[in-house]
């Protein structure tokens, strides 16, 4: 189980979503996920690789010296589910100062 | 392409409803703080959510008290629903003295099939993000952070 706010943590940052859609698929060592930032420093790439791993949201394995990441889609899928709730309590939000209205209308 | 479907029952009608999704003002009171609706078609849709999320996009069709159609999107570097990307239709079902809402969120790209279409799960962590900043205390409190 990803711990939600970890995983929230990790995604709000744009490079870290970036990171997780590289190793969506395919495992990729931290040289090569590294090599696709011309603008971040390596020290911040492993640095995000960091806490995206600590969130649950991919994998490591090391290969020699070399590190290896990939994404763990099912735990994302819960988080996805998380956002799914999410939304809904958008409604709710609705809800309640729609029905606030209501009432409001309903008095003399 | 993928959609996303939510239902929920309003003990108001209609007529009271309609002006949070149309009324700038009004929307304020449950989503975004910053808000900028023209309801044309062809008008500006603008929430900010979180102070720093702009979504953004254009409205399509307007019925009053019963549907409100605007494309969709985010206007940040590197997420790929970009604004009017994708659709958001909002119908008011009159039920005796409710009203059952439906939000219908289409052209997203299909999340269950990630290796085609990875950008779907790019859309759902930044919509995640937004979200995450939205208020929401809880990521404040990682350990480490």
């Amino acid at each position: 189980m990803v711990p939600i706010d970890a995983a929230l943590k990790a995604l709000a940052e744009p490079r870290r979503r970036e990171i997780l859609r590289l190793v969506w698929s395919r495992e990729m060592p931290a040289t090569a996920i590294a090599d696709h930032f011309r603008e971040v420093t390596r020290p911040a790439v492993s640095q995000h690789l960091g806490v995206l791993k600590t969130a649950g949201l991919v994998t490591e394995r090391r290969d020699g010296t070399r590190r290896l990441y990939r994404a763990r889609p099912d735990e994302i899928e819960k988080v996805r589910a998380f956002l799914d709730d999410y939304w809904t309590s958008g409604l709710e939000r609705l809800r309640d100062v729609a029905e606030a209205a209501e009432r409001e209308k309903g008095r003399p | 392409m993928a959609e996303l479907v939510h239902e929920i029952m309003i003990e108001a009608t209609p007529e009271t409803i309609w002006p949070f999704l149309t009324d700038a003002e009004k929307h304020l009171e449950w989503e975004g703080t910053k808000v900028e609706l023209d309801p044309r078609p062809g008008g500006v849709y603008r929430v900010l959510v979180g102070g720093e999320h702009q979504s953004a996009g254009e409205f399509v069709e307007i019925v009053p008290m019963e549907k409100v159609v605007f494309t969709f999107g985010w206007e940040q570097d590197g997420n790929p629903i970009t604004p009017g990307s994708t659709t958001v239709e909002i119908t008011l079902h009159p039920e005796g003295d409710k009203t059952r809402v439906r939000l219908v969120h289409t052209g997203l790209p299909d999340a269950n099939a990630v290796s085609q279409h990875r950008e779907g799960w790019g859309h759902y962590l930044d919509r995640l993000s937004v979200r995450a900043s939205g208020g929401d205390p809880g990521p404040d409190r990682l350990p480490g952070s």
